[in-house]
């Protein structure tokens, strides 16, 4: 991770936060009593959870004759379901995994839950092949075991096997993968719970102590599963994806299959961590961890997945053409203008259409739009998954077999079930556990956190050789005591930050050796507006550049100090021709040092720069 | 600063150019062989279908920086900043890559050769019956001339254009840029993800037409996304090669092991992504086995079993086994090496995608039918003859991109992640 | 790696870039730190420290090499040994089949061995209950322990007061 951040990012936590903060922002939803929302929402959840139990106990005792699947349409409902869940289920690890990778900071504020609804959703999802096979009881026949009924196996040649395999390594590598990451945060909550609480939360947090080895194992261990759940995550919807690819159904035999997907998987994955987590900081007041920032970059990522799908409809539209077989021609002309035309329009409006809103950066930033468009990626992509799946049943090779497929209440009522499960599991969830993970976020604070970075940021780097300024993190507690800029008791402003280092190491406060001039300092002498320092003391400046200067409001080392060099160079732009050569970029990092009073480590440094510029 | 030791100007030196240049007359001189001595291929098949070959590899190279970089741009990495002029350069390529693919589209109208079986007009005609193939006939609304010349010419000079203006833009930041509002990049940003879908959807359409219409009846429709992803890999593998070789002249002193690192980790991983794409679409069309399909497949086992099997091992086992420790990315031994491999193995790709399928068509255009067996020169494996090819091409792109990189600042010293870059760790 | 009965005298700091200087003193002036307890990793913290890097990835290797031999040559045993059968015409030993098992068991073995290596030595488990110094730790405080037995007790309480302790402290565990 690199400890430089350019200025052009923004923050992804707000509101000045310490890490003090974040813990208590963090884990308090977990030691509050939950509100009424929260109560009326688990009940709603509970009650569809039962209803839904209720369905599958009925189609359990009557069999599947109870849902309106037949010879032709073998798959309804419930295989749309389970596809549609499985996608779902694919945004955690792809945050959590995918992301680490390609180090985008903004999946610490959104993987926690983002992987717990990864496993909610891979729950839901296995429901539908445990109980579509009629005979939910001995549904471990699945599994490959030495069995008393002589040397019986599955078939290995199946892809309905490998899914089997697919989606048991998914489930419970994902697990491992959250678990392992709520450990240190579980003793978070553990340090701040008492009596029988911090029990649990003890045996919940196997006892993390947070020694510098056990941090040390922990992130390799975090990377290497994140490097094995990327190619994991591809697999499980590649081979979802097989489960039909494999056959000779036009339609379903394409190669792209694969890809799209597992591209269709992260989209709706991606709309539903949407739907959640706009939810979910409303609800528990996450703005500051989870802010508009992280919602436009997930924004930008349904941008990019609908446009793959929708790349991938119009290939297999094509090449269903371009083809020139007439099944598979067929095929296309049948999702799009045969008895099921309305969810194939639906999909194409709901999947390829509008998420090109995102388009419009206004639109990408806005709470409300996000969260209904979310919903309506959800329906695109079921919608997607029954086109696939009934449409293409429907009107098979045979005229005579054509069928149309309606659901029964006992299928509705199973998806809805799951629904409730699903969101029964996530309400029980964010009372138990943190929902932004703490830990990572603080790694992040230093480098996202919005007193470092973007508008309202107290402190900026200067120079190569500055390190990042830390004290803002307990600016509630310290800042006054030794960077109380506004009120320093400082009649000499070269030496206010010396000062502070005294007072610092006198109270055991945290300063390092070095001391630092603050963007937001302001001498007592300059609100009279009388001072004025030399800049002539500053290589690269002469009388004519301070003139300049001057005339621009730049007085003090202070005020060069707190100037970037972007608006220098564009001073000197104005100010004619003559000056446009000279770099200003080593300027504010030598006002700095003058500013200070360190003029030995100034002259020194002068002696090694070349008229102001560091050496080629 | 760390921007001390930097050298920002690259001095495109009179000996690399010669050395080049040498290269390229070598190409020249393998072509000009190529064309005579075709091993009985008729219409100078193994001269053109060279031609073919390396111009679409090395145009897709240049494609898949100019993607690579809008890519880059509109997910705000920082970390290939300082070298960024590289893929900038290597995207220029673009230019010379839509006059190749120009005189092979002139070709088809002026019958110099007979690469593609759809463009021969007798087969179209329903009247001819005993040549007339009815599912060309169908196909002929996209596989004509007109497609691959006329529309092809102009998807092609739209990417040229993306290539020129990101590129234009950063030149333009070095000189105007560096104010508060990062208004060069903003307007980056806006190119880029302009060009993504664009880029996205095109580039399909110039891969079918290009090379999965060489094998004129068959189709996949994963085909674009797997030789995207050759492609990828091929660029990825070169700008390792080329900055290793600038860094040892002395340029891009910042580039450290992290950075190469991380080339490596996305040489790594999109070589295997190609092989989850290589692997779901041979695994697809094997297991449905059905004819129309498994043909393509049938006919490279059969007959370029070197080519077919070979491809999998220099693209998948080496990559694989070299690369997936930390070490292995972070020293330049075993970096280079794995470059140079898989440039060879991605071109062997190309070979494989494109030859067979030429060769059929080419016997077909002669009168044989059936498959042929035996060995012909210049398509059952790559020949001398061919890696000449290969060199005096690489020759000519390198020669461009060099000669772009020589025409501006190393370090685009004005982008807003140039810091983080100079600082990057992996 | 289970620090019960050690008799410790410990700092705590407020910020972890003061720590890592702490760090840097404590190495020059050769007093050996016991360990290190932070709420979240410090990056450049394991080099000062001198902790080896981890051997997890090997661990990982080799359990994944293990999923894949188990899964590859288990079907190949069963479809061509145990109980060939034919299914759509193709061979027993029908390997582009067998690669996605192949696959999901190697990733499965890895997963499950490493993180199952990672709690044992660590010595982490459900129940597990370590000695720990202060709440704080897993909150805002970055800790610096010292063994009273491998170092002087008034030098490491002068060096923590030196380099900017908030706290410090002495406790057994």
């Amino acid at each position: 991770m690199s400890s430089v951040v350019s200025k052009i990012r923004e923050p992804l936590i707000t509101g000045h936060k310490s890490y003090h903060d974040i813990t208590e922002d963090l884990v308090s939803p977990t030691e509050k009593v939950p509100g009424p929302s929260w109560v009326i929402a688990f009940i709603v959840s509970v009650s569809v959870l039962a209803f839904g139990l209720f369905c599958i106990a009925w189609t359990i005792w009557h069999g599947i004759g109870t849902w309106n699947l037949n010879r032709t349409i073998g798959w309804g409902w419930d295989i749309t379901n389970f596809v549609w869940w499985i996608g779902i289920g694919h945004a955690g690890t792809l945050i959590s995994a995918i992301l680490l990778l390609f180090r985008q900071k903004w999946r610490t504020g959104v993987n926690r839950a983002a992987e717990a609804m990864t496993i909610f959703a891979v729950i839901c999802a296995a429901l539908f092949p445990g109980i579509h096979v009629g005979r939910a009881w001995v549904v471990f026949y699945f599994f490959p075991y030495p069995n008393t009924r002589g040397p019986l196996w599955p078939n290995f040649d199946s892809p309905l096997l490998w899914d089997l395999f697919a989606i048991s390594t998914y489930f419970t590598v994902s697990l491992l993968f959250w678990y392992t990451g709520l450990v240190p945060d579980f003793a978070t909550v553990r340090d701040r719970a008492k009596g029988f609480r911090k029990k649990i939360y003890n045996t919940l947090s196997f006892g993390w102590t947070g020694s510098a080895k056990h941090w040390q194992r922990w992130e390799s261990l975090s990377l290497i599963l994140a490097g094995i759940a990327t190619p994991l995550v591809l697999s499980v919807h590649t081979i979802v994806s097989f489960d039909f690819a494999t056959s000779v159904i036009p339609g379903w035999h394409t190669t792209i299959f694969p890809p799209y997907f597992v591209a269709g998987a992260i989209f709706s994955g991606f709309a539903m961590v949407l739907t959640l987590m706009i939810i979910t900081r409303k609800v528990l007041n996450l703005q500051d961890y989870i802010t508009i920032e992280h919602i436009e970059s997930m924004n930008k990522v349904i941008l990019v997945t609908g446009t793959i799908v929708g790349v991938a409809y119009l290939t297999e539209l094509f090449i269903a053409w371009y083809s020139q077989y007439p099944y598979e021609q067929f095929a296309f002309f049948n999702r799009a203008l045969g008895p099921y035309w309305w969810s194939y329009f639906g999909m194409m409006f709901c999947n390829v259409v509008t998420p090109q809103f995102f388009w419009v950066k206004k639109f990408r930033r806005n709470v409300a739009l996000t969260f209904f468009l979310s919903i309506i990626v959800n329906i695109g992509m079921w919608f997607e998954r029954f086109v696939i799946i009934a449409t293409t049943l429907a009107r098979d090779y045979l005229p005579s077999s054509w069928s149309f497929y309606v659901p029964t209440w006992v299928e509705i009522g199973i998806f809805l079930g799951t629904m409730g499960l699903f969101f029964t599991f996530y309400l029980i969830f964010v009372r138990v556990a943190p929902v932004v993970a703490i830990a990572e976020v603080k790694s992040i604070l230093k480098s996202s956190g919005d007193q470092y970075l973007g508008p309202n940021a107290i402190h900026h780097e200067h120079s190569g050789h500055d390190k990042v300024i830390m004290d803002p993190i307990h600016s509630d507690e310290i800042s006054d005591e030794h960077h109380g800029h506004g009120d320093a008791p400082s009649d000499t402003p070269g030496s206010p930050a010396d000062i502070g280092t005294e007072q610092a190491v006198k109270t055991g406060k945290d300063v390092k050796g070095e001391t630092k001039v603050s963007n937001t300092y302001v001498p007592s002498s300059r609100k009279e507006g009388s001072e004025k320092d030399d800049l002539k003391k500053i290589e690269g400046i002469g009388p004519k550049i301070e003139e300049v200067l001057n005339n621009s409001a730049i007085m003090t080392y202070i005020d060069l100090v707190n100037t970037d060099v972007g608006r220098l160079n564009a001073i000197l732009e104005n100010a004619g021709s003559n000056f446009r050569q000279h770099d200003p970029s080593t300027w504010s990092a030598q006002a700095k040092l003058a500013a200070e009073g360190r003029w030995e480590e100034l002259k020194k440094w002068q002696d090694e720069l070349d008229g102001g510029k560091t050496k080629k | 600063m760390e921007k001390e030791n930097t050298i920002t100007e690259y001095n495109f030196t009179g000996t690399s150019r010669l050395v080049l240049l040498i290269g390229m007359g070598l190409g020249v001189v393998c072509m000009i062989l190529s064309f005579f001595l075709d091993g009985g291929v008729e219409h100078h098949a193994r001269f053109w279908s060279n031609f073919l070959h390396n111009s679409v590899f090395f145009t897709g190279i240049a494609l898949m920086a100019t993607f690579f970089i809008a890519v880059c741009i509109t997910a705000w990495a920082g970390w290939y900043t300082i070298f960024k002029r590289v893929w900038e350069a290597f995207s220029q390529f673009l230019i010379v890559g839509f006059i190749l693919m120009l005189i092979i589209g002139i070709g088809i109208y002026l019958h110099w050769h007979h690469l593609y079986h759809w463009a021969d007009q007798t087969i179209l005609n329903p009247e001819n019956e005993e040549v007339y193939d009815a599912i060309l006939h169908g196909k002929s609304a996209f596989l004509n001339t007109t497609w691959y010349v006329i529309i092809g010419g102009l998807i092609v000079l739209v990417w040229v254009f993306f290539a020129y203006k990101l590129r234009a833009l950063s030149l333009d930041e070095d000189q105007n840029g560096g104010d508060a509002n990062f208004s060069h990049h903003r307007s980056m940003r806006w190119y880029a993800a302009a060009f993504l879908p664009i880029a996205g959807f095109s580039s399909a359409a110039m891969i079918w037409l290009w090379i999965m219409s060489v094998d004129s009846h068959w189709y996949s429709t994963l085909f674009a996304w797997y030789t995207g992803a050759s492609w990828f890999v091929s660029m990825i593998a070169l700008t390792i090669l080329v900055l290793v070789y600038l860094k040892n002249r002395g340029y891009f002193a910042n580039v450290s092991a992290e950075h190469f690192h991380d080339l490596g980790k996305f040489m790594f991983a999109f070589s295997i992504f190609w092989t989850y794409l290589w692997f779901s679409q041979y695994m697809l069309i094997w297991y449905a086995n059905v004819g129309e399909e498994t043909t393509y497949f049938k006919q490279r086992i059969d007959h370029y079993p070197v080519l077919f099997y070979g491809n999998l091992i220099i693209n998948f086992i080496v990559p694989f086994f070299v690369l997936m420790r930390n070490d292995t990315k972070r020293k330049y031994g075993t970096l280079v090496f794995v470059s140079i491999v898989l440039l060879l193995g991605h071109w062997w790709d190309f070979f494989l995608m494109l030859k067979p399928g030429i060769l059929h068509t080419a016997h077909e255009a002669a009168g044989m039918t059936g498959e042929h067996g035996g060995f012909t020169p210049g398509f059952t494996i790559p020949g001398l003859l061919e890696i000449g090819t290969m060199l005096g091409f690489l020759s000519l792109f390198l020669f461009v991109a060099f000669s772009v990189l020589s025409r501006s600042s190393l370090v685009a010293k004005n982008d807003p992640f140039l810091e983080e870059s100079l600082h990057h760790h992996v | 790696m289970s620090y019960r009965n050690r008799s410790i005298v410990y700092g705590l700091y407020n910020d972890e870039e003061v720590l890592l200087d702490a760090v840097k003193v404590a190495n020059e002036k050769h007093l050996k730190i016991m360990d290190v307890f932070t709420p979240f990793p410090i990056h450049g913290l394991d080099p000062l420290l001198g902790l080896e890097e981890s051997r997890l990835h090997i661990g990982g290797f080799v359990y994944g090499s293990l999923g894949t031999l188990t899964a590859f040559l288990g079907m190949t045993w069963i479809f061509v040994q145990d109980w060939p059968q034919i299914y759509g015409g193709k061979p027993h030993w029908s390997v582009p089949a067998f690669i996605p098992i192949t696959f999901e068991l190697t990733v499965l073995f890895a997963a499950i061995g490493m993180v199952v290596t990672f709690y044992i030595i660590n010595g982490l488990g459900p129940g597990v209950v370590n000695p720990y110094i202060d709440p704080r730790i897993t909150d805002d405080k970055f800790c610096i322990a010292f063994d009273v037995h491998e170092v002087n007790q008034v030098d490491a309480e002068a060096f923590l007061s030196e380099t900017g302790a908030a706290e410090i402290n002495a406790k057994t565990l």
